[in-house]
């Protein structure tokens, strides 16, 4: 692995492509010859292998801190309300 | 009401249910009183036009209260703040059970529900908050995406990368609530929920187009806050400090 950046990844234009392309690669949206490509560019560019690394950390940051857990009486309330409806199709 | 496909069909149901079990919901005991027969309440072999109310009821309990601290936790998201987040949500139940005989069984029940609440979101509560109309956020970010870009290019590296695995929960959520809207409930709708671009596309009501572009613009400007938040915290870059 080289310590320099990669040809691919000179410009921020470029860099920015790249991490989209990090994004989708996440996100599982890629193709089999997209993601053989990530990943080898992954493996030769120290810069984007971080970039990865910060977006894993970054996703599971998100995940792991958006987790309330609603009041109970908000469960209760909402099984009162709705006992108290009566849908159009229902009889 | 029940047909003889009845007992298949529900078992083709049982064995795609999602896995869960942190998510279960209590079964309060007012709940067990009314509660039909098994057979009536097979999700799958419900005919919706001849269902009876007490069967509907007791399917909607059983399906969709299950998502109700996920629902409440994207509510938080939107609103704020627990009293509003809690009123959004159970509104939404209430719209959600009105139109349950809409709702076509055995497809995505989650997305249904959580197209409900962004639809209630965006039709009433915020209406009824009278909150001016946000600026156009797909012109407003660019000095922000340059910033964030800066930020990312030549900003955290592994050590740094650490420490922002260890920022209090508090500070990632300061920094998704300082993104537009559109952006935070894409990014939220993809990475903590999990849901695909189609879903997300169906939830938001926006093409799969805009769902990209609002995910990339998003996330970028998160990466970007986040360092910020990183770094308040302590977790200078050494080069900075020379």
């Amino acid at each position: 692995m080289s310590t320099e950046n990669c040809k691919d990844c000179d410009t921020p234009a470029e860099s920015a492509q790249r991490l989209e392309r990090i994004y989708e690669y996440l996100d599982g949206v890629l193709s089999r010859g997209d993601i053989d490509d990530v990943q080898a560019h992954l493996n030769d560019c120290p810069e984007c292998a971080s970039d990865y690394d910060l977006e894993c950390v970054i996703r599971s940051a998100v995940r792991r801190s958006c987790t309330e857990q609603a009041p109970d009486t908000l469960k209760i309330t909402i099984m009162e309300q709705i006992s108290q409806i009566r849908t159009e199709a229902g009889h | 009401m029940n047909g003889v496909g009845v007992v298949i069909l529900s078992m083709t149901v049982a064995a795609l249910a999602p896995a869960a079990p942190q998510q279960r919901v209590r079964v309060d005991s007012w709940a067990m009183s009314e509660r039909p027969t098994v057979s009536d309440a097979a999700p799958e072999a419900v005919d919706v036009a001849s269902e009876t109310e007490a069967a509907r009821r007791f399917r909607f309990e059983r399906e969709a209260l299950q998502y109700v601290d996920q629902l409440y936790s994207a509510a938080m998201r939107m609103t704020r703040n627990p009293q509003d987040a809690e009123d959004l949500v159970q509104e939404a139940y209430t719209k959600a059970y009105s139109a349950f005989h809409q709702y076509k069984p055995g497809t995505n029940l989650k997305a249904w529900l959580y197209r409900i609440l962004t639809n209630t979101y965006i039709n009433i509560y915020r209406k009824k908050q009278r909150q001016p109309k946000q600026t156009n956020t797909e012109q407003v970010e660019d000095w922000q995406m340059a910033q964030s870009a800066q930020h990312t290019s030549s900003g955290l590296r592994s050590a740094e990368t650490e420490a922002l695995d260890h920022l209090p929960d508090s500070d990632v959520k300061d920094a998704l609530q300082q993104i537009p809207e559109e952006f935070r409930l894409a990014v939220y709708f993809s990475d903590v929920e999990g849901f695909a671009y189609k879903e997300i596309a169906e939830i938001l009501n926006i093409p799969i187009g805009t769902v990209m572009s609002r995910l990339h613009r998003g996330r970028k400007l998160l990466r970007g806050l986040l360092a910020d938040y990183a770094r308040e915290r302590g977790f200078r870059r050494r080069e900075s400090t020379s």
